[in-house]
């Protein structure tokens, strides 16, 4: 196998399916040191197993993956020496306080002695779990026990880090300290893989952004240019009666634009009209013609939301009425 | 403070030979028996429940059965029971690595052990090893009870060596425990598959009575099974009257038991659950 020195990360045509169902279907990404790389997509959208088949916990039935050139599926043991893992799967042992559990990693990465108890000292500190250190981790709060998790990835300072929805049920001051650790680990050039269900974390934290759904590549691009390519202005109306909600679809939607409806709210519809104002002059127009009453309007500029809504909507999500 | 994490900090091994594979697993093994008898330490429940079984045991058959089973054989029960208790004590040492194993595979812990450049076989070794450790400490303890309600030992030497090969004949069993545990994965079902092989090899054994008392198509199975096989090489150990066959039949069994299962358990834990 070759050595590729410039991608940390370089994953190509990457399969895998249990059974009938195609859990990841030909994704294909590289990371540089130094660059997130964001996998945002709902629950079921291949996320995780395409973190686990890049960890060597699952073997991959289709395409490859290399870590600093070396081959994921040929040479586990060398990449495991590459890789930190943190998130949903990967935890830490429930009955070892986190000092212990550092230590154990840091043991098992077979770092020297004196630096492993510097290592440890450090995480500790960097993290700053200073004041439950000490205590058995079954005792922690979710975000302690996540800034461990994190920590315990770092013990041997690998090149490559993959973190699996690392902030998924934290509070948002943890998660905000969570953000800044990894921006900086990114600053000190460590590759770094983000899966997310959240856009805002992809847009902050991530250079480069990869929209999965149902296993498959929908998207892909910078945040920011993921937003202009999906350059449309978006007309939201806020109903007035519930029961409108149908009629108010099929009428929004009778010039071919896809209309979008929150599920949990069913008051509001959206419609990409472009950059055609008229368009939307003349739905508005089309709707008070029909006696739809709305309470609230506007027309505005794109948000990743919206690009993720229009690329990973399922047919519950959406009403597209010729 | 800040941590520099664009420098490695060990080096990158790439092809290891049989050594230095063999030397990195070593260092796994003793560290993963760290943590193991660290959580140990912190769960004395484990070791208390052994303790408390081997007694149950000495207290049932000796005051309950003993004088039955004692007058029925023609001797003296006590002396006959408490080897026998001290390999049950040990099996169920095993039948623990068997469960505790089984319910660390559901922990979270054990998906990192796996993404960790570590030799995978060395997991279940330092788990087996710290249950091994604390077997010791269970043994101990029974054979102070068993003291205390007036079994002797023949000599000092004879004791520790019966001790011994009960944990030897113990650690070969948990290794068979941690492939079930490895296979099956479900804390509840080998919890259920483990009672299914104990109980048969400890009531069916020579561990509790004589085989010449039992019909005669289960005496070969009863005789030859390696906890009878144990039972009969402690019995001897430590009443003074040594049965090499028996210690040579226990040995092999423990090295059939190792040959099979060492293998089957770390490919059965490195597979997917």
């Amino acid at each position: 196998m070759q050595r590729t020195e410039s991608a940390a990360l370089r994953v190509q045509a990457l399969g895998k399916s249990f059974g009938d169902v195609q859990a990841v279907a030909d994704v294909s990404f590289e990371v540089r040191a130094g660059q997130v790389v964001g996998l945002l997509g709902p629950n079921g959208a291949g996320k995780t197993t395409t973190v686990k088949m890049l960890t060597t916990l699952i073997p991959i039935d289709s395409g490859s993956a290399s870590v600093a050139g070396f081959d994921v599926a040929g040479q586990p043991a060398v990449v495991r020496q590459l890789i930190g893992v943190a998130g949903q799967g990967a935890a830490v042992d429930e009955k070892l306080t986190a000092r212990e559990n550092l230590s154990l990693f840091a043991r098992l990465y077979k770092l020297p002695g004196s630096l492993r108890r510097q290592r440890v000292a450090d995480l500790i500190d960097r993290f700053d779990m200073e004041s439950f250190a000490d205590r058995p981790a079954h005792t922690y709060s979710g975000g302690q026990r996540r800034r461990l998790d994190v920590a315990a990835a770092l013990v041997a300072e690998p090149p490559v880090l993959l973190l699996d929805e690392p902030t998924t049920g934290l509070d948002p001051r943890s998660r905000a300290d969570l953000w800044a650790a990894i921006r900086e680990l990114a600053e000190q050039g460590t590759a770094i893989v983000l899966t997310t269900q959240y856009l805002e974390e992809a847009d902050q934290l991530a250079d480069y952004i990869l929209i999965l759904d149902g296993g498959r590549v929908v998207a892909e691009g910078t945040p920011s240019a993921l937003k202009r390519d999906l350059d449309r202005d978006v007309l939201q109306v806020q109903l007035t009666e519930p029961g409108a909600i149908l009629r108010a679809t099929s009428i929004l939607g009778q010039h071919g634009q896809q209309v979008i409806s929150d599920p949990t709210d069913s008051q509001t519809l959206q419609v990409a009209v472009g950059d055609d104002a008229t368009l939307a002059l003349k739905m508005l127009r089309e709707l008070q013609d029909n006696s739809i009453a709305l309470s609230d309007f506007q027309l505005r500029r794109p948000t990743l939301d919206d690009v993720f809504l229009a690329l990973t909507a399922s047919k519950d999500r959406v009403s597209k009425e010729a | 403070m800040s941590v520099q994490t664009t420098g490695r900090t060990t080096e990158l091994v790439v092809d290891p030979g049989p050594v230095l594979r063999l030397r990195r697993a070593a260092m796994d093994t003793e560290s993963v028996l760290w943590r193991d008898l660290l959580r140990t330490a912190r769960q004395p429940d484990v070791l208390v429940f052994a303790v408390v079984m081997g007694v149950f045991f000495l207290v049932l058959f000796n005051y309950v059965f003993g004088g039955s089973i004692g007058a029925g054989a023609g001797i003296d029960y006590l002396q006959f029971l408490v080897p026998g208790v001290l390999v049950i004590t040990a099996l169920q040492g095993a039948q623990q690595t068997s469960m505790s194993l089984a319910a660390d595979l559901t922990e979270g812990v054990v998906e990192r052990f796996r993404s960790l450049p570590i030799s995978q076989a060395a997991v279940i070794a330092g788990k087996t090893l710290a249950d091994g450790l604390r077997n010791i400490i269970g043994l101990v303890l029974v054979a102070l009870v068993a003291l205390l309600m007036g079994y002797r030992f023949a000599s000092f030497g004879g004791a520790v060596a019966a001790l011994a090969l009960a944990t030897v004949v113990g650690y070969g069993f948990s290794w068979m425990g941690a492939a079930i545990a490895a296979k099956v994965r479900k804390p509840d079902a080998v919890g259920m598959l483990s009672m299914f092989w104990l109980f048969p090899l400890m009531l069916a054994s020579t561990a509790f009575t004589p085989a010449d008392t039992m019909p005669g198509w289960l005496q070969p199975f009863a005789t030859y099974q390696p906890m009878s096989a144990a039972a009969d090489a402690v019995r001897g150990l430590a009443n003074g009257d040594v049965d090499v066959a028996s210690i040579w039949l226990a040995l092999g069994w423990t090295l059939l038991l190792l040959v099979i299962f060492v293998p089957l358990s770390a490919r059965y834990y490195r597979k997917a659950p």
